[in-house]
């Protein structure tokens, strides 16, 4: 496939964004690190209060807030080109729904560690994707059965996460709340790592399958004319996807509408058409770090749920997609 | 540059949508190196065939050999490299440019690790020129004509570099002179490159016009196949699309030239119309 010198242009820029967003993430806090401090810190030099800050508290959140990003970002664009639909991302079609009900699910009965509320998350994320592919499959699967099948499933179990905070007491309430409404609060190498690992794994296999996702992208008939193994391609391309949300999901729970505005975002900076992958991701990541910067910032030093912040951003946003499809009458 | 032939062949093949039977028992040879025209009515399965024809519809029955080969157990990387095929109504992402359409369409000549190579770009550079879109190749394919959208599709179908191509009604929705203008290209493409190309088509007098070899359908059987001049007689027309209708000799090619019977008290002056009405000049 040709690349546009633009998009790397945008993405080396973007990466660059991510880069100076993770220092100052490092950097700012009740107690200030200069910048210029930052990255010696980071490997272990300089003054050992900073160096404990740095290493231990701010940095896995940092890192944990740039990788949720990145795999929010890479699902919802694979999300999007398969369904040809910009609403489809994962908050929409009910994969972080169905991480969420789990996760609820195991803070309300179980009341368990996080390594096990992230285990649940995950497990709900995978097993809400397979009813929703067995749902929508129908000699295939196409975009627009994924999308309302995805719509239906997440109204349902947002129902299930309701019923289940009503029946909460009132501490493990708070605790799903916050879980909820995503947070990096709090987050360490232990977040870290499981994600890393996934994106380490599904990234280069996503960029692989990238070059098919542009062909299916043409309907199926040209892709398997221009020889796509059409449905396995697509199987394998909505595994990715669900393993990045719901790895994402199972770190910091579901930060609403990353996955749904990063492609766009993406789209509409590299200028071209259908599936942006690598921009998506970055975009992704930008936006938490930045948005958790400003989650922690706004009302220091009180902190808010990095989720409320990308709320703001992405509920107006949303709206606007809806406006737009309505009045074009295709919803795309 | 000529090119090898390549020889596409339906054996007894079934070919059914769920469980409705469209082809029951169908064999075909597509003539190389030839225009072969497929047509006939509404739901008589021509198109049916030619998805079958092109491995996006598996047969029941029967099998579809390319070169030989059960097309099916080919992979199908490897027939994309020989049969290309345009379906009906395509589908291109919103904001995608003729450019990087007619690009994608060396997907089947490169390999995973593979980057864009000079061979690509000289092909679809050919391709936009062979088609008259290279001005268009900025343009936003949702942005263009009917007629240039469908000339933007074929330079994708051509940049895949096949010596067998497959178009389903590539003339549907445009206008006579779009028509003949992309039935001109693909008239051209196959005397120029002996490039086979198969397809469906709506206007019997096109088809006629156009085709080296005709395939008339029926219910899913097919009713006549050979030189249009052979076989394109009223009795075939009548029967295969339930018309009356007169054959004449096409006064510009001399192909067949299928004329409806006009209808009573319908014909306008000095006709010779044969079914003996003959009306008040107007």
């Amino acid at each position: 496939m040709r690349i546009h010198r633009r998009t790397l242009a945008v993405s080396a820029t973007l990466l660059a964004v991510v880069g100076i967003a993770t220092a100052v993430s490092v950097s700012v806090g009740d107690f200030a690190i200069p910048l210029r401090d930052v990255v010696p810190a980071v490997f272990g030099f300089g003054n050992p209060d900073s160096h404990f800050i740095v290493r231990a508290l701010r940095l896995p959140r940092a890192l944990t807030g740039a990788l949720v990003g990145a795999a929010f970002g890479l699902s919802g664009a694979i999300f999007q080109s398969l369904a040809r639909n910009p609403l489809a991302s994962p908050d929409i079609i009910g994969i972080t729904a169905g991480a969420s009900a789990a996760a609820v699910a195991v803070i309300v009965w179980v009341g368990g560690s996080s390594t096990l509320v992230a285990t649940g998350a995950f497990g709900g994320a995978a097993l809400t994707a397979t009813a929703i592919y067995l749902l929508a499959y129908r000699r295939g699967v196409t975009g627009y059965r994924l999308v309302l099948v995805g719509v239906g499933l997440a109204a349902v179990l947002h129902a299930v996460t309701s019923y289940l905070l009503t029946r909460a007491d009132i501490f493990n309430a708070q605790r799903a709340t916050v879980w909820l409404t995503g947070s990096l609060n709090g987050r360490s190498w232990d977040h870290v790592r499981p994600v890393a690992v996934a994106l380490a794994v599904v990234i280069p296999v996503a960029m692989t399958l990238g070059r098919q996702l542009r062909l299916l992208e043409l309907g199926d008939d040209t892709a398997k004319g221009l020889g796509v193994r059409v449905e396995p391609a697509r199987a394998a391309l909505i595994a990715a996807a669900v393993v990045l949300a719901a790895v994402a999901t199972a770190s910091a729970g579901p930060i609403a509408f990353v996955a749904l505005v990063a492609p766009q975002i993406a789209r509409r900076l590299v200028h071209t058409a259908g599936a942006t992958l690598v921009p998506a991701a970055v975009v992704g990541a930008a936006l938490v770090l930045l948005a958790d910067l400003g989650a922690r910032r706004a009302f220091a030093p009180t902190e808010l749920p990095v989720g409320v912040v990308t709320g703001i951003i992405g509920a107006p946003y949303l709206l606007w997609l809806l406006a737009r499809a309505n009045r074009i009458g295709a919803g795309g | 540059m000529t090119r090898d032939h390549v020889e596409l062949r339906g054996d007894r093949l079934r070919l059914a949508y769920d469980d409705r039977d469209v082809v029951a028992d169908l064999t075909v040879d597509i003539p190389p190196g030839q225009i072969t025209a497929i047509v006939g009515a509404n739901a008589c399965g021509k198109s049916t065939l030619l998805r079958g024809l092109a491995r996006l519809l598996k047969p029941k029955a029967g099998a579809v050999h390319l070169d030989g080969h059960d097309i099916h157990r080919l992979p199908t990387k490897d027939v994309a490299r020989r049969l290309g095929i345009l379906p009906q109504q395509p589908i291109a992402p919103e904001g995608l440019t003729v450019a990087d359409l007619v690009a994608r369409g060396r997907a089947p000549h490169q390999g995973w690790f593979t980057q864009w190579s000079p061979t690509d770009e000289a092909v679809v550079v050919a391709a936009l020129d062979a088609t008259a879109t290279l001005d268009l190749a900025d343009r936003p394919v949702d942005d263009l004509s009917g007629g240039q959208r469908q000339r933007a599709w074929i330079a994708m179908a051509l940049a895949q570099d096949t010596p067998l191509l497959l178009l389903d009604e590539p003339t549907t929705f445009l206008d006579l002179a779009h028509q003949v203008e992309v039935l001109d290209l693909l008239a051209e493409l196959n005397t120029r490159d002996g490039r086979t190309v198969v397809l469906v088509l709506h206007d019997l007098n096109q088809a006629c016009r156009y085709a080296h070899h005709l395939i008339a359908m029926r219910d899913g059987a097919i009713a006549a196949r050979g030189r249009p001049a052979d076989v394109v007689t009223a009795a075939l027309v009548e029967g295969v699309f339930g018309l009356p209708v007169r054959v004449i000799d096409d006064p510009e090619t001399g192909a067949p030239l299928v004329i409806p019977k006009a209808r009573t008290g319908r014909t306008h002056g000095d006709t010779v119309a044969g079914n003996g009405h003959r009306a008040r000049s107007l």
